[in-house]
């Protein structure tokens, strides 16, 4: 049986071997989506990832279990993206479309999938476009807590930890998000957001 | 023509995303079930809530996520992590020094003891009050440094605190107009002063937590949830998130908050 988080993360504070490994294998993706999230470009996403599990690894003498190990590598990644946004101010601003196409400097780390035609994976980039608008367009506290829930799969109880905020905030922003990103998409694909009873 | 949903309609909406989360308990998913199987409308708002959630997977929204070689991240980030345990750490520029000073006070502070602490006779002998061979002990070397690092440590936070609460002062009470869009509020400065206290509030947390002040700690998560909202705004933001605030800042009472906590950290700085 795997060891949940907190074991995990005392075998990286005791420096216990394939500890941090196994952490980093646990946790990246995770985070990357929350960088995502933040950063909305795919390379800054990759180093913010990068830079907070290094974080994680030099600080790991100093973790108290009081805060579960993902809430505090997600408040640490926060922080982090938060500076990278305001470096990124005094660059001119990166469109979307071109976060999207721009060849990535980490060929070392790409394996482009083959499975897939030119044209599906066109789709399901314009669809995902979409989808990232429509997250894009929720206000901070609701976008936030969707992040932390679908992408970052806290539990609700994690996220009003990290958050500081009542249990109840973090379910009804949840329910508010996911609503008005069904509004969002009805307007844009209605095929995937309408319900039984908006077709009638 | 479509109907209002009836009250328990509404409830059941409610729970949909909770149910899609898995984060109702057996009783809720059971009786949400009930309804669903009753309630044609409902089921369809399901079907369609699901169907969108499902859509909206990392796959979808983050379509490079696939792309990289996860295992080699993992490696190359496990080595950058240990070789920089190796090297030596980047500059923490709050703690070192506040290390440095906290050790110089606490020495000026054992010196101070050491001298009061043998009264003199008339004849201007010293008395030994520690048994012999004893003098002072590391024990209360230790303790004065400990206080005099406690002291450090609140009078941080009483100046973040304070920092704080004139930022979201400004913010609530003095919006300026933006100049670009007219409509909009200019929060360019309090984006700015954002980013820097979270800055420092990471600088501080290792000193702030081992103050073990649950009321401090608590405050200092809400307020760095606020402070995050700000520093995540554009230059120019809407009315809308500016109320927004207001009302969190104002249900959570966090203006009022830190004005008893600094009041109460302050008058205990001065109690070493």
């Amino acid at each position: 049986m795997e060891p949940d988080d907190f074991a995990l993360m005392d075998g990286v504070k005791n420096d216990r071997e394939g500890a941090f490994e196994a952490l980093v294998g646990r946790y990246q993706r995770r985070l990357y989506r929350l960088a995502c999230g933040y950063l909305r470009h795919h390379e800054d996403a990759l180093d913010a990832v990068q830079e907070t599990l290094v974080r994680i690894y030099a600080a790991r003498g100093g973790y108290r279990p009081d805060a579960h190990p993902f809430t505090w590598a997600a408040r640490i990644l926060a922080n982090h993206c938060i500076d990278v946004l305001r470096q990124r101010r005094a660059r001119p601003a990166v469109s979307l479309e071109e976060t999207q196409s721009r060849p990535a400097g980490r060929d070392a780390i790409r394996l482009v999938s083959s499975e897939e035609s030119p044209h599906e994976r066109h789709e399901r980039r314009e669809l995902g476009r979409t989808i990232e608008e429509a997250i894009a367009a929720l206000p901070e506290t609701q976008r936030d807590i969707f992040m932390l829930r679908h992408f970052g799969e806290m539990r609700l109880e994690e996220i009003a930890v990290c958050r500081g905020c009542a249990l109840g905030t973090v379910k009804s922003s949840l329910h508010r998000a996911t609503r008005a990103l069904r509004e969002y998409l009805s307007r844009r694909e209605p095929a995937l957001a309408l319900g039984e009873g908006e077709r009638t | 023509m479509s109907r209002r949903p009836g009250r328990a309609c509404r409830a059941a909406r409610r729970a949909l995303p909770l149910r899609h989360y898995g984060a109702l308990a057996e009783r809720e998913e059971r009786a949400l079930a009930r309804h669903l199987a009753a309630c044609p409308a409902c089921a369809g708002e399901w079907e369609a809530l699901r169907k969108m959630l499902v859509a909206a997977g990392p796959a979808t929204v983050f379509p490079r996520e696939s792309e990289v070689d996860w295992d080699r991240f993992a490696r190359a980030t496990v080595e950058r992590a240990r070789a920089a345990a190796v090297a030596p750490r980047w500059p923490v520029p709050f703690r070192l020094p506040a290390l440095w000073a906290g050790l110089a006070a606490a020495a000026v502070v054992v010196a101070a003891l050491w001298t009061l602490s043998f009264p003199t006779r008339p004849g201007g002998d010293r008395i030994a009050l520690a048994p012999p061979g004893g003098g002072l002990t590391a024990e209360s070397a230790r303790e004065s440094a400990r206080m005099i690092e406690d002291r450090l440590a609140r009078r941080s936070a009483a100046r973040y605190l304070s920092d704080s609460r004139s930022l979201l002062l400004s913010l609530v009470q003095s919006p300026a107009r933006c100049r670009r869009s007219g409509g909009d509020v200019d929060v360019s400065l309090e984006v700015e002063r954002s980013r820097q206290l979270l800055r420092r509030q990471n600088l501080y947390e290792g000193d702030l937590e081992g103050l073990r002040d649950q009321r401090l700690a608590f405050l200092l998560r809400q307020l760095e949830s606020v402070l995050m909202q700000v520093a995540s705004l554009q230059d120019c933001a809407s009315e809308g998130q500016i109320r927004d605030l207001r009302e969190q800042i104002e249900q959570r009472q966090i203006l009022l908050r830190i004005d008893l906590v600094a009041r109460e950290i302050g008058g205990r700085t001065h109690v070493v």
